[in-house]
């Protein structure tokens, strides 16, 4: 599903921009990696807050326009356990650009401070970062229906007035269309999300006929 | 400024693929040599020493039971996956260490309703999810970094045997487990792995929390609470395990299966297949496989192997476009980029383990082991629901040649 495979090597793309680029860094992402005091990683550590920043700057050097511009969205960072490369350090930069509905990883060598793969994809989808989950729960809030079932919701649970989606206890889901009809079918190369919303008596929303479209900012109804 | 290189799929197909080495022929090899010495890979030492170890504390993990048998591992909780464990190796008692698995973690929980909707696939960010643990959640353990518990506990009877005039043979089992917690919706998961004293690993996923409190009809659910009149809806959870065995190093590991023919007559007959390319099997009540290390090992000249047993899963089997539910093992070849079951999240390779095995030679098999449990839910699962379990059991075959106590 136009499936292509750029190598890419980065010249001098380095630590120095790493400051810069901490402004990408999802502030979830530091609750993987390793929290021990500063030092040399050995080989299966996980990564080390310093080496996601790392791997931020350097992953997001080539998209920073569109970064900043909201239409790419850094996911998060995972090493790269691949262990025909093992005795590298090297991170996979999981990016989505909503522009053309693409996935791009990107895979930075840590020791050399440059990309030396670039994967992009249509239709494949990674797990939803925390940010998209706040997102996805934006526009359930935002939709006429659903918003106003969610918010009384909520305020029956003990939760008194919703202030934003951030009040919610949020989980998303990658959707996959397993023979819908109708326009959650676009599931197929959009990113949907299947959403729980946890309320404050710790119940939980029936969302389970709800598709959120972050690619359309739509909700799509299942029906069966 | 960026240097882009296009490079050809034949020339990609060329740089994903590692050279390997060709197959040999088994030859007797002095007992349980270190596990670099036959197979070309980095050999795993027994010391857990800084520097040597292929990972530091908190994520090293190096438990020697009662008995005398030690497991050392790393763990690390990646933010698809959840918990991952790398680099394990078994070192019986008075033996040397032998490498099991480069690594092995969830690759999905697929959850499909009876009634055919909602079909979910749990593995989201399974890293983000995992659930703190408190010091009643990992009794006699140890907690690493709030969301791993490092625990021992009680198996058992290892074994039992009268002797006449003298006191019983008899010894008490124990397990090294390593788990984490997440919090997948309403439901809680605990992902567990097992490590026995006598070098059997069980993996298994506890589902607790709370149910969906989906309601449905008689035929697809079953009446929990008071009356008749509100049918909590029956699901099932298919979950996938990837598991990367690296006997005794990365080489020279072949899958075989067994069968035991003759259902209906007196005999059995044992039948072994290998499997030379990519497969996909079934289970059957006495069908089992086995990961083999063709050139190491024991003292008994026997060659090493853990076997994999999987006879209690409900064996979902999903529609066509869930092709990945149809079978409970599958066998592919090595590659980094095939990391989950079903909807894959890594743009390189396909999206499920069904199209993962597309007839490649085996050269470094990895295997992905599906349990499937059906859920009628009762009134007990009033919450919080009670704990069922599902996983499966990986027994060393002619690790050590003796009894490993």
């Amino acid at each position: 599903m136009g499936r292509r495979l750029i190598v890419t090597a980065i010249a001098g793309a380095g630590v120095a921009v790493v400051a810069g680029a901490l402004l990408f860094v999802s502030g979830e992402q530091g609750s993987q990696a390793a929290r021990s005091a500063p030092r040399m990683p050995a080989r299966e550590d996980p990564l080390t807050g310093q080496e996601v920043a790392q791997a931020t700057a350097i992953a997001s050097a080539g998209s920073r326009s569109h970064l900043a511009a909201g239409r790419i969205k850094l996911l998060y960072v995972e090493r790269d356990d691949d262990k025909d490369t093992s005795d590298r350090r090297r991170a996979d930069a999981y990016l989505y650009d909503y522009g053309s509905d693409r996935l791009i990883v990107r895979t930075v060598d840590l020791g050399r401070g440059t990309v030396v793969r670039e994967t992009t994809a249509r239709g494949v989808q990674p797990p939803p970062s925390k940010e998209e989950e706040t997102t996805a729960a934006g526009l359930l809030l935002a939709h006429p229906g659903y918003g106003k079932v969610a918010r009384e919701a909520y305020t029956r649970a003990g939760g008194g007035q919703l202030g934003s989606a951030a009040d919610l206890g949020l989980r998303g889901l990658i959707f996959t269309p397993s023979g819908e009809k109708g326009p959650a079918r676009q599931c197929e190369v959009h990113r949907c999300l299947r959403l729980f919303v946890r309320l404050p008596d710790g119940t939980w929303l029936d969302t389970s006929r709800l598709v959120v479209d972050l690619s359309a900012k739509k909700i799509h109804t299942l029906e069966w | 400024m960026f240097l882009r290189l296009a490079l050809s799929c034949a020339l990609l197909a060329g740089t994903l693929t590692a050279p390997r080495t060709a197959p040999a022929q088994a030859a007797p090899i002095p007992p349980l040599p270190s596990p670099g010495a036959s197979s070309g890979a980095p050999a795993e030492t027994t010391a857990a020493q800084p520097g040597t170890a292929p990972c530091n504390a908190p994520y090293r993990i190096d438990k020697t039971l009662p008995n005398g048998a030690r497991w050392q591992l790393c763990w690390e909780m990646r933010n698809v996956e959840g918990l991952t464990l790398t680099r394990v190796v078994y070192t019986p008692r008075n033996q040397r260490p032998i490498a099991v698995l480069r690594s092995t973690s969830l690759a999905q929980i697929h959850v499909p309703y009876d009634r055919g909707r909602p079909r979910y696939h749990d593995i989201g960010s399974l890293g983000y999810t995992a659930i703190p643990l408190r010091a009643a959640d990992c009794p006699l353990g140890e907690r690493r970094e709030q969301f791993v518990c490092v625990t021992t506990r009680a198996r058992g009877h290892a074994y039992l045997k009268s002797v006449p005039d003298q006191p019983n043979l008899t010894a008490q089992g124990r397990d090294l487990v390593v788990f984490a917690a997440f919090q997948v919706g309403w439901y809680t998961y605990l992902a567990e792995w097992a490590f026995s004293d006598d070098g059997a690993i069980t993996p298994r996923v506890g589902a607790t929390g709370s149910l969906a409190g989906f309601t449905t009809t008689p035929e697809h659910g079953w009446p929990i609470g008071v009356g008749d009149d509100r049918f909590e809806a029956s699901h099932t959870h298919n979950i996938f395990w990837r598991l990367d065995f690296d006997v005794a190093g990365r080489a020279d590991d072949v899958v075989e299966q067994y069968d035991f023919s003759g259902s209906g007559t007196a005999n059995r007959r044992l039948e072994r297949t290998t499997f030379s390319t990519e497969a996909k099997a079934v289970s059957r009540p006495m069908r089992w496989w086995r990961v083999v290390d063709r050139k190491v090992r024991n003292a008994d000249g026997h060659r090493v192997s853990w076997e994999i047993n999987n006879s209690d899963s409900a064996q979902y089997r999903g529609p066509a476009d869930e092709a990945f539910t149809r079978a409970d093992l599958y066998v592919t070849d090595y590659r980094s980029c095939e990391r989950l079951a079903s909807v894959n999240p890594t743009p390189q390779c396909a999206k499920s383990v069904d199209r993962y095995t597309n007839g490649e030679r085996l050269t470094d098999p990895v295997l992905w082991v599906n349990v499937g449990y059906h859920h009628v839910p009762r009134d007990e699962d009033a919450d919080p629901m009670p704990s069922h379990w599902q996983g499966f059991r990986i027994t060393p075959r002619d690790v050590t040649a003796k009894n490993p106590y």
